[in-house]
């Protein structure tokens, strides 16, 4: 008898490790880029806007006197955002090829989007596919995020004031995703979603810089609401630093 | 009473069939229940005509916190005279403070709907009544406890005798005699019923005039296609259930699945009983959740379309409406506000069963 509890307690032993192996079949693993920071390069630049600056459009929020309530200053609709000396901010610019096939953790922490004086921020924004995109309302009125997608799956929601926030996913690369509130006609957002994580969105000073790239030849693009897209080719050497400049012509 | 009960009684002697047919079935002077302005006939069930005595008692009944386990809470505590007979809460609150999920609705004009609550869980004014007795996050009194409390109350003994004859206190005869009460909770006249069905064009303001033609324009406001107004009276709602996409996590799933509890069906998940908008002024927070503060945020969120969902009633989509024609439809149902019907608050003390005057 004691032997043979002996031996059942060694076969249960024995058994424990294979039956752990075909828990996780190899075949669903997924491997994840691993990028060696003691050879990764960056690629920085400007993106300039070479033309007239429109002048600014001031939103008008009368339609819903709550929201115009919110501001005692004028809100301005820059579409446009250059400055002076022609640096062109709020430019999405991210790795559109070169990456193909290579798995990129997602990032715990969410992308975030709020609703703030009846107004969308930030305006433009990048997201890896997979990651959470949280949409909060901090506003005293009802809002409603309704992403308008070609490629993801479209879904329109209310968020009346103080409800929780609203988490979601886009599943497919896509840029841009443009975000409206059907609510307030003037509210606008986009969201470039994009399979890696070197995106940027360019600084009121028209900079951007996508960090520890692994060395290779890539294909860049920067996108402007506007102004639409441009691309550059760029060969990343190890360890190497580039600077690329995107000027966008206005009339 | 039910066909098996029928039967029953049939079955087995004269006397008791004598009983189980009259006992419950109210005695005394009808009250003939007249339908203000604007309002469709009032009716009742034929084992149940109101009664000067069973409305008087059902009036008692309906603020006595007697009907529940601890003594707080009374069915006016969620029906508030003073809120439209609803709750400013967002959802109600029962004994110990435990909360519900659901915002209570108004009864003024229940008596009109042909399903109760909002997934139409009741068929009646009568069914609906024992629910929130024994509903544990209510009144949280089982019916038994309840019969025996008050057939120990030599008052409501007197009182249900007067009602309904000799015998003791039963549910069904407290279920009659609320549902009595509440038919006569009846609220019309309000400043659109003079202006449409009694044509005082005076009678509403040029905004809440605007608001109506958007209300009714299904290019505009498409409000009328469930919140139905006649020619002759104006119910403002269909009786039927819609998903018209409220009450959605932060995942955007449905936290209540509404008319699909009750009838399995998947197009019904999400759907709830259109409400009536009469004194809707008054019954804030809006829709079954409460989660809508003001008469705007309902504007609004119709303007957006609601929320996606694959079960979206086709009726609801973004409306385009400027600001104006948004303030127009807030105006309008702000002159949804009727008067409260006569002899609807408290009773006060020593009450007669002769007499409804306050
Ligand atoms: C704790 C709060 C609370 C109490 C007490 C309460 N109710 Fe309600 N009542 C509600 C809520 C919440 C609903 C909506 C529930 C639902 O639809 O599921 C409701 C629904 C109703 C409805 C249906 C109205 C409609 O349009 O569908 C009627 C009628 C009603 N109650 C009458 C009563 C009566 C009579 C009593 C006392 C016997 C009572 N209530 C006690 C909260 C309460
Ligand atoms: C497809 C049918 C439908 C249409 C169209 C519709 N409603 Fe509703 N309405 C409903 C239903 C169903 C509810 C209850 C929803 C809930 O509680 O979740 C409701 C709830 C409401 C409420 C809240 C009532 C309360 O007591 O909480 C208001 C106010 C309202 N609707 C106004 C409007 C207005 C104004 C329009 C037009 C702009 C409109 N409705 C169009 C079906 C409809």
């Amino acid at each position: 008898m004691r032997q043979l509890l002996v031996a059942v307690f060694l076969l249960s032993a024995c058994t424990s490790n294979p039956e752990k192996k075909l828990a996780t079949p190899s075949t669903t693993e997924i491997v994840y880029a691993e990028v060696d920071p003691t050879i990764s390069g960056i690629i920085s630049g400007t993106v300039m806007f070479n033309g007239k600056t429109p002048p600014r459009k001031k939103v008008d929020m009368d339609e819903d006197p709550q929201c115009a309530k919110l501001h005692k200053q004028a809100v301005y609709n820059d579409s446009i955002a250059a400055n002076g000396k022609g640096n062109l901010a709020n430019v999405f610019v991210y790795v559109k090829h070169g990456l193909e096939g290579k798995n990129f953790r997602l990032p715990a922490d969410a992308v975030t989007m709020v609703q703030k004086g009846c107004w969308f921020e930030p305006r433009i924004q990048g997201i890896q596919t997979g990651q959470k995109f949280q949409v909060i309302n901090s506003d005293p009125v009802t809002h409603n995020v309704h992403p308008r997608p070609k490629i993801n799956r479209e879904w329109n929601q209310s968020q009346e004031s103080g409800a929780v926030p609203l988490i979601r996913r886009f599943s497919k690369p896509e840029v841009m995703v443009r975000v409206k509130c059907n609510i307030h006609g003037w509210m606008k957002a986009w969201v470039g979603v994009v399979e890696n994580p070197y995106y940027a969105v360019t600084t009121a000073d028209g900079n951007f810089e996508l960090k520890n790239l692994p060395p290779g030849k890539y294909t860049i693009e920067a996108w402007q609401e506007e102004l639409g897209v441009q691309e550059q080719e760029v060969v990343v050497p190890p360890s190497g630093k580039q600077t690329l400049q995107f000027t966008f012509k206005g009339e | 009473m039910t066909p098996t009960k029928q039967f029953l009684c049939f079955g087995i002697a004269t006397a008791l069939l004598f009983s189980c047919g009259r006992s419950n079935q109210p005695l005394g002077t009808v009250l003939r229940i007249e339908a203000p302005l604007g309002l469709p006939a009032a009716t009742a069930p034929t084992d149940n005509p109101p009664t000067v005595e069973t409305v008087a008692l059902g009036r008692k009944l309906f603020y006595d916190k007697k009907l529940s386990a601890d003594g707080t809470v009374a069915c006016a505590s969620c029906h508030s005279p003073e809120a439209g007979f609803a709750d400013p809460r967002r959802v109600s609150a029962g004994i110990g403070g435990k909360l519900g999920t659901r915002n209570s609705p108004t009864v003024l004009n229940a008596a009109y709907s042909p399903v109760q609550f909002f997934d139409g869980r009741a068929k009646t004014l009568e069914e609906q009544a024992g629910g929130p007795i024994a509903n544990p996050v209510e009144m949280n009194l089982p019916h038994e406890a309840c019969v025996t409390k008050l057939n120990a109350d030599a008052e409501y003994t007197k009182l249900f005798q007067a009602a309904f004859g000799p015998g003791v206190i039963t549910m069904t005869k407290l279920e009659r005699a609320i549902a009595s009460f509440e038919r006569t909770l009846l609220s019309g006249n309000s400043a659109f019923d003079r202006y449409f069905f009694g044509g005082d064009l005076t009678a509403m303001s040029p905004a809440a005039i605007r608001g109506l033609e958007l209300f009714n324009n299904t290019k505009k406001g498409n409000c009328a296609v469930c919140h139905r107004i006649g020619a002759q009276n104006a119910p403002f709602t269909d009786g039927k259930f819609h998903n018209i996409g409220v009450g959605f996590d932060s995942d955007g799933e449905l936290t209540d699945l509404g008319r699909y509890a009750q009838t399995k069906d998947e197009r019904d998940k999400g759907a709830f009983k259109t409400p009536t908008l009469r004194n809707i002024a008054q019954t804030a927070p809006y829709m079954h959740d409460g989660r809508q503060k003001t008469l705007k945020d309902v504007v609004d969120f119709y303007v957006g379309g609601g929320t996606s969902n694959p079960q979206l009633d086709a009726e609801i989509k973004e409306l385009k409406l400027t600001g104006q024609e948004r303030a127009d439809l807030v105006a309008f149902m702000e002159s949804l506000t009727g008067e409260a019907p006569p002899n609807s608050g408290p009773p006060t003390a020593g009450l007669q069963t002769s007499g409804l005057q306050k």
